[in-house]
């Protein structure tokens, strides 16, 4: 099982960083939902027991599931979930602003701005 | 583990008057040196103070002066005069009439740091060095600097800076030579090097100021790490920082001797020895009372005193005296022959003074008794004459309307005929003429050549020829020969402190009983045991005396040849410009600057290239901590047992890795989502197996607002520019790129995770009592209870980091402006 777990736990965390390659604002996004969704369940699954749901009444001689990691693991959620949409509103500032989500455009819009503010600008 | 020393036993240095005296010399008070187990050192309040009041005074004037001239420009320079005297006056009744002492306060005890300071004769000769000289050169500064300033039309509002921080010079050159502990030592270290900065950085319009400044900063402030590095080498073996307990525990051998070379790198770097020696000729881009008080009792003179104070460490190794034999040699023959080519008279004085700590550093080199004391001997009496040489410097500039140049000057005997007197006095102290305390340096340092025996003698002769020579040329060439254009008076606060200095090094050569006694005083300090000198005049043919006449002799032979070397030391001075160390300082400087530059470029250029600099040196650190831990942990990996109860939890989480693979292929990004959030409910069925029902009930809300969202964004944008996005840049080469760093992680991720799965479970947990705490806090979900009671605050970072992400998705979409 514990492999089994650290190869999910890795094809998971592979394949956002492959998505984090791309120049698309969406799919650097996703990548880091996936990253985020890793390390979740990597927390889940450094539980030091696994069994029944940590309820009372709990049940007689039975494993408990480690309560503790899924504290953390809810809490990890719901963070990565507010950072998610912090990038997802980033990117659509991007768009919004620069008509673009793809990395190359928006640096070239970017480089554009600043030659632009560069000429208005003045010593005195 | 650490062997930390119970009993503390401080060396004191303590007098016996009366009885004692009376075998010796009963001219000056015999100085004793205690360190026995039966009598501890006496605490008494007076020995205390002895050493609070010089420190305090020293350490707060540079504050007061500095408050004085924030608050009225006019009251820096007598605040700062008065604030230095009072100093010189604490350091002097401390030594002279309380006979030293030392105080010990705990800093941080689980460290073993201490706050230990002692008054002892090292500290107090480079004390009354830094504070005295600091009391000329403030008083000096006082007249010199409204003229500086006036030349260069800046305001007087700059003046209380340069007062401040040549205070806080002397403040912290005080603290250093009492401190004990190596890391105070390395603090007060530091503050010198930051005074300095801003001292020879004072003209801030020049560049070449600037450069200098960072220069000096950056040769003295490097080589500063080497002296932490050797004391935290030090404090790792023998558990402390005080040098007294080390110098008793401390066991010669490979490792003390690279520790001492360390710190010996840093001392010799802050006296400008050859190879560092080429920071300090620049630095005389100060004005002139910084160098004065730079060259002769601050920082040039704080590398030799630290090799004086870590002396004992060092001459445990007959390689490390050797090594400052060869580098003490070389700077002085590099000294000396650039002094004798230079035509500025400031350049002149600065390669004069590489020459002369090399002597000293010669003479430690030189080793026994005799080296240890000379070289504190040679630290005073080129501090008198050299300070004095600098002020001159100074005078002769401002005199003559601002002139440099030795070639440009001359003639100025009859103009300025004290001017000429003190500083002849000066030059001939500092060549080591008789009737001046020069005279005794020289004698001692023959005398210490003289008992290592040949060839040490014949180099020692050749140095003080050079000294001799240029010290010839630079006195003559300012006052004698043809009058050029006049002379302007000088002012007598310019005036008094050089003549003060003069008639020092004159008084040095004939009452030399006081210097004598504190320079045993300190030699006992740097060697160890007694080091019993007796500098007098002796009028017969010994060795000593055939040296200083061979050189009084052979000295007027080459000042009368001049014209036959000077092409050659022209030539040296060349050479050494071309092939010299500054060359390979500016070299490494622009080519660490340029490597800066690249790397910068390489982790901002854009997103990507951020993502990578952050995955590369992540996926290297993990892959070293794997591999330093293989050998241990070859065992620890464990596949784990799978039981026919897993085979749902086995299911999805299949399909939550296939699904992530699956969600790097599609090109459309309604595809990609839906493929996200396939991989994402499967998780939150993983969440359900594992026993987690709170955590998989919140997953598949989050999941479901999520998908919402995306789908929301995507529907927000026009299809032309997602479709950009999905084709622009995807070509095979980027493909491939991405696939290969997403694999590499993931091989990383996977080594990194499954090492830390496989840990064997401890026998208790914070979850058990977790689990037998809940019933009290009334709840019968544990999980809940974990969040809203036993780490209540973990949650409420959480709300924070949700409110945080809320204003700033706000802030985003309204343009920034949130109301």
């Amino acid at each position: 099982m514990t492999l089994l777990l650290s190869l999910a736990i890795a094809m998971l965390f592979g394949a956002g960083a492959t998505l984090l390659m791309k120049s698309d604002l969406i799919r650097i996004v996703v990548g880091m939902v996936l990253i985020s969704n890793a390390a979740n369940l990597f927390i889940m699954a450094s539980g030091l027991s696994r069994g029944f749901a940590p309820l009372y009444p709990l049940p007689e001689g039975a494993l408990v599931s480690d309560p503790l990691v899924q504290a953390m693991t809810l809490t990890a959620i719901v963070i990565g979930f507010s950072i998610t949409a912090l990038l997802l509103a980033i990117a659509y500032r991007a768009y919004l602003d620069l008509d673009s989500v793809e990395l190359d455009e928006l640096e070239e819009a970017e480089e554009r701005e600043e030659s632009e503010q560069e000429k208005e600008w003045r010593p005195f | 583990m650490y062997n930390v020393p119970t009993v503390r036993n401080t060396p004191t240095i303590r007098r016996l008057e009366g009885e004692h005296g009376s075998k010796q010399n009963r001219k000056h008070l015999e100085l004793r040196f205690s360190r026995s187990q039966t009598h501890p050192p006496e605490d008494s309040p007076l020995t205390t103070l002895a050493v609070i009041l010089p420190l305090a005074l020293a350490l707060v004037a540079a504050p007061l002066t500095a408050l004085a001239g924030t608050i009225r420009t006019a009251w820096t320079a007598p605040v700062g005069v008065a604030t230095a005297a009072l100093a010189f006056a604490a350091v002097l009744w401390g030594w002279a009439f309380a006979g030293g002492g030392s105080v010990d306060f705990p800093w941080a005890p689980t460290w073993n740091l201490r706050l230990a300071f002692e008054l002892d004769g090292l500290a107090a000769l480079y004390a009354m060095l830094a504070t005295g000289i600091g009391l000329a050169v403030v008083a000096y500064a006082s007249k010199y600097l409204p003229l500086h300033l006036e030349h260069q039309n800046r305001p007087d509002t700059d003046i209380p800076r340069f007062h401040a921080f040549i205070l806080m010079f002397m403040g912290s050159m005080v603290g250093l030579v009492m401190a004990q502990d190596l890391l105070l030592i390395f603090i007060f270290w530091d503050l010198t090097a930051i005074a300095s900065y801003f001292l020879i950085a004072y003209d801030v319009h020049e560049e070449e100021s600037r450069y200098s400044a960072l220069m000096a900063m950056l040769v003295t402030g490097i080589t500063a790490v080497l002296l932490l590095i050797g004391a935290m080498m030090l404090y790792v073996e023998y558990g402390t920082f005080l040098l007294p307990d080390l110098i008793e525990t401390a066991e010669p051998g490979i490792y003390l001797t690279a520790a001492a070379a360390f710190m010996a790198i840093a001392g010799l770097a802050k006296s400008a020895q050859v190879p560092f020696h080429f920071w300090l000729p620049r630095a005389m881009a100060a004005p002139t009372p910084v160098s004065a008080y730079l060259h002769s009792a601050a920082m040039v003179a704080a590398g030799v005193f630290l090799i004086g104070r870590v002396y004992p460490l060092v001459q445990t190794s007959q390689f490390l005296l050797d090594a400052l034999l060869v580098i003490g040699f070389a700077s002085m023959v590099v000294g000396g022959i650039l002094a004798l080519s230079r035509d500025v008279l400031k350049q002149l004085l600065a390669y004069s003074t590489i020459s002369q700590y090399g002597y000293v550093v010669f003479m430690f080199g030189l080793g026994g008794p005799y080296g240890a004391a000379a070289a504190s001997f040679y630290v005073i009496a080129h501090a008198l004459a050299k300070s004095a040489l600098f002020l001159t410097a100074g005078a002769a500039t401002e005199s003559s309307g601002g002139e440099t140049r030795l070639s440009h000057l001359g003639g100025m005997l009859r103009q300025q005929p004290l001017l000429a007197a003190s500083s002849g006095a000066a030059a001939a102290g500092l060549a080591a003429l008789p009737l001046t305390i020069g005279f005794f340096k020289d004698e001692l340092f023959f005398e210490a050549a003289l008992e290592r025996g040949m060839p040490f003698p014949l180099l020692a002769l050749f140095g003080a020829i050079l000294t001799l020579t240029y010290m010839w040329r630079f006195w003559t060439g300012i006052f004698l020969g043809e009058e050029r254009g006049e002379s302007r008076p000088l002012p007598a606060a310019m005036l008094a402190p050089i003549t003060i200095l003069g008639v020092l090094t004159i008084v040095g050569g004939i009452f030399v009983a006081p210097f004598a006694s504190l320079t045993e005083a300190a030699g006992m300090v740097s060697f160890n045991a007694e080091t019993p000198i007796s500098p007098a005049y002796h009028l017969d043919l010994r060795p000593v005396n055939l040296l200083a006449l061979a050189t009084f002799g052979l000295g007027a032979l080459v000042i009368i040849s001049r014209p036959l070397w000077a092409g050659a030391a022209g030539v040296f001075s060349r050479i050494g410009e071309v092939l010299g160390p500054q060359r390979w300082y500016d070299f490494s400087l622009t080519g660490l600057n340029k490597f800066s530059d690249r790397i910068h470029w390489l982790e901002v250029d854009t997103l990507r290239s951020r993502i990578v600099a952050i995955l590369i040196p992540l996926g290297i650190l993990v892959g070293a901590g794997l591999l330093v831990a293989a050998p241990a942990e070859a065992g620890i990996y464990s596949v784990g047992t799978v039981e026919s109860a897993d085979i749902p939890l086995i299911v999805a989480l299949v399909l939550t890795a296939v699904a992530a693979v699956a969600a790097t292929v599609p090109r459309n990004h309604l595809t990609l989502v839906l493929v996200l959030s396939a991989s994402g409910f499967s998780l939150t069925a993983v969440y359900a197996f594992f026993g987690g029902p709170d955590v998989a009930l919140v997953a598949v809300l989050v999941e479901t607002i999520l998908t919402i969202l995306l789908l929301a964004v995507l529907a927000l944008m026009p299809s032309a520019v997602l479709k950009r996005s999905e084709t622009h840049g995807s070509t095979p080469g980027t493909k491939r790129r991405a696939y290969i760093v997403g694999g590499a992680s993931a091989v990383v991720a996977f080594l990194g995770v499954w090492g830390a799965l496989s840990r064997p479970t401890p026998e208790e947990s914070v979850a058990a009592q977790h689990i037998e705490l809940a019933p009290d806090a009334h709840a019968n979900d544990i999980v809940t209870v974990i969040l809203a009671d036993f780490r209540g605050l973990d949650t409420l970072g959480e709300i924070t980091v949700v409110g945080i992400a809320l204003l700033g998705i706000a802030a985003l979409l309204s343009r920034g402006r949130l109301w």
